[in-house]
């Protein structure tokens, strides 16, 4: 049974390996161009006071982007399904939980040394930080400032600047704006 | 029934002189057809993977089914005894899983959910079946004195885990590894009647993997299979291949119609065939020739080889009843398939849910 178990390992590192195929260059697939969905217009506005960079669009422009969006096919990546269904995710943690939980319990019971009881605690300990880790979300961070601090003078560069972004629902204006994007900026 | 078992090895280990030139000889041709048809289904799945799979499931699908039944009414005890409990949550298992699984298709007709809630529908049913495999382990694990078989509630919750963030593709992972669950049935009995052929045999499943690897090896750069008409577009779907889009179709039936012929082959050929080659020495050791009644006990219908039908306070007629309804029921499934194969091909992959649940508790009893 090892030989065969050793055979099966191997045969799935090969399956693995296999989509590589490092001897044959596979031509490269020409970049597809994105569609626009939605022509509106965006105003950017520094805010000293906000915490967070924040993106308001109005509710008819969210009422054309929903219309525009229903003609688009989904096209969803596992990833993305996942991070889609917050009851999935949930019930995934605990059960993860649960089985490293069961696990510790098991260890701690079925084994006498102290190494091994070192392992029991440290799985009971895993389980316990996985578990205030998603309750928790473990979303704490810098201030979205911090992220965009640097913008004029990427700007300036022409290089892009990446941070956190807010998106916010907001009664239409009167100024015609479509789409406001908020970006906190510190005095230097 | 392990008793049964054990008395056929008994007289085995009794006189094995006269019979070690036989037995030798048998061992290669064992090892011999194993390798053969393996490599032969290996060829015909890879060179003609659709046509292969419906014929194979055409001829072989109910048959195997029937000598699954057959061979658990055989492994089945007269009286449950110590093993009561286990086997009721076996049977309450299958029961409600079998129909759960069944009513889905229903409810999908009738679109009594909306699309987005059918992964975590699949998700609780693979949830259902992974707690109540966990505990029938658990449950088996008790009967053994020197074991500890707990782990398998951790593994079960961590499997579960799993299936939470992926269930379409812990579906169909159950589609691939249930042909392997005949493998290990095969290995169970032979160290149970020809403990002889187990390491040849075990060698023989090294060669497995190296048939796989060459397969996806040989057809990932082929392009997929024409799935336009609906009998082809089912096959596909079954193999995974929208689960799975870059990999060619062609892989994913070809492999698991190899991994189904190799299922059937050990339901329909192997198991008959060494249960049969483990009775005749029996025969031969307490009467010389075999004569007319030991010959009868070969045959697959004959009641008296099963113990629930031969016991004095066994189920004669519910075990012939259950059997005759089974021949009744590859018949009509022949018909259907005759009639319009791609609905009856459905209809059965749903409903054949029952004989991948009953393995496992009777894979079990035989660990």
């Amino acid at each position: 049974m090892k030989q065969f178990f050793s055979l099966c390992i191997l045969a799935l590192l090969l399956a693995t390996a296999l989509p590589t195929y490092g001897d044959i260059a596979r031509p490269k697939p020409s970049p597809e161009r994105p569609k626009i969905v939605l022509h509106t217009s965006l105003t950017i506005v520094p805010d000293s006071k906000a915490y967070e960079g924040r993106l308001q669009i109005s509710q008819s422009s969210l009422q054309e982007l929903r219309a525009a969006l229903a003609n688009t096919p989904p096209n969803e990546s596992m990833a993305q399904s996942i991070a889609h269904s917050s009851t999935r995710t949930m019930l995934a943690g605990l059960f993860m939980f649960l089985s490293l939980s069961f696990a510790g319990v098991w260890l701690a019971r079925s084994v006498q040394t102290r190494g091994q009881k070192m392992v029991a605690a440290l799985l009971m300990g895993t389980a316990v930080i996985g578990a205030a880790a998603i309750i928790a979300r473990a979303n704490a961070g810098p201030p979205g400032s911090y992220y965009w601090r640097k913008l004029p003078q990427n700007l300036s560069k022409g290089t892009p600047t990446s941070g956190g972004l807010d998106i916010e629902i907001v009664p239409d204006s009167n100024d015609g704006s479509g789409m406001k994007l908020i970006i906190p900026m510190r005095p230097e | 029934m392990e008793r049964t078992a054990n008395i056929d090895l008994a007289a085995w280990r009794l006189n094995p002189a006269p019979l070690a030139a036989s037995r030798h000889l048998s061992k290669r041709v064992f090892v011999c057809v194993l390798i053969s048809c393996a490599c032969l289904s290996a060829l015909l799945a890879s060179w003609l993977p659709l046509q292969i799979s419906v014929v194979t499931v055409f001829l072989f699908a109910g048959p195997h089914n029937w000598f699954e039944l057959r061979y658990f009414l055989i492994r089945l005890p007269v009286r449950f005894g110590k093993s009561r409990n286990f086997f009721l949550t076996a049977f309450a298992g299958i029961g409600f899983l079998s129909l759960a699984y069944c009513a889905l298709p229903v409810l999908y007709a009738f679109s009594v959910w909306p699309d987005k809630a059918w992964p975590t529908i699949l998700a609780s049913w693979n949830t259902l079946l992974l707690l109540w495999l966990g505990s029938l382990v658990w449950l088996r694990g008790r009967q053994k004195l020197r074991r500890d078989w707990s782990w398998a509630i951790p593994v079960a919750l961590g499997l579960c885990s799993l299936n939470w963030l992926a269930p379409e593709f812990f579906s169909l992972a159950i589609v691939y590894l249930h042909p392997v669950v005949a493998l290990w049935f095969l290995d169970r009995h032979l160290r149970r009647t020809r403990p002889a052929w187990l390491r040849a045999y075990r060698r023989c499943l090294c060669l497995l993997p190296l048939l796989l690897a060459g397969m996806v090896w040989q057809l990932t750069r082929t392009p997929s299979l024409p799935d336009d008409n609906g009998l082809f577009w089912r096959i596909t779907q079954h193999a995974g291949a929208q689960l799975l889009p870059n990999i060619s179709s062609h892989v994913l039936v070809a492999v698991h119609v190899f991994l189904e012929m190799l299922h059937y082959g050990v339901w329909l050929v192997a198991l008959p065939l060494i249960a049969r080659l483990a009775r005749q020495p029996v025969a031969k050791r307490a009467t010389g020739p075999l004569r007319p009644a030991a010959r009868e006990r070969g045959r697959i219908w004959d009641l008296k080889t099963v113990p629930l039908a031969r016991h004095p306070r066994g189920f004669p007629k519910l075990v012939a009843t259950a059997l005759a309804f089974g021949v009744l029921l590859v018949a009509i499934l022949w018909v259907g398939f005759s009639v319009d194969y791609a609905t009856t091909r459905d209809v059965y992959f749903t409903v054949a849910i029952a004989h991948v649940l009953a393995e496992a508790p009777f894979l079990l009893k035989m660990l």
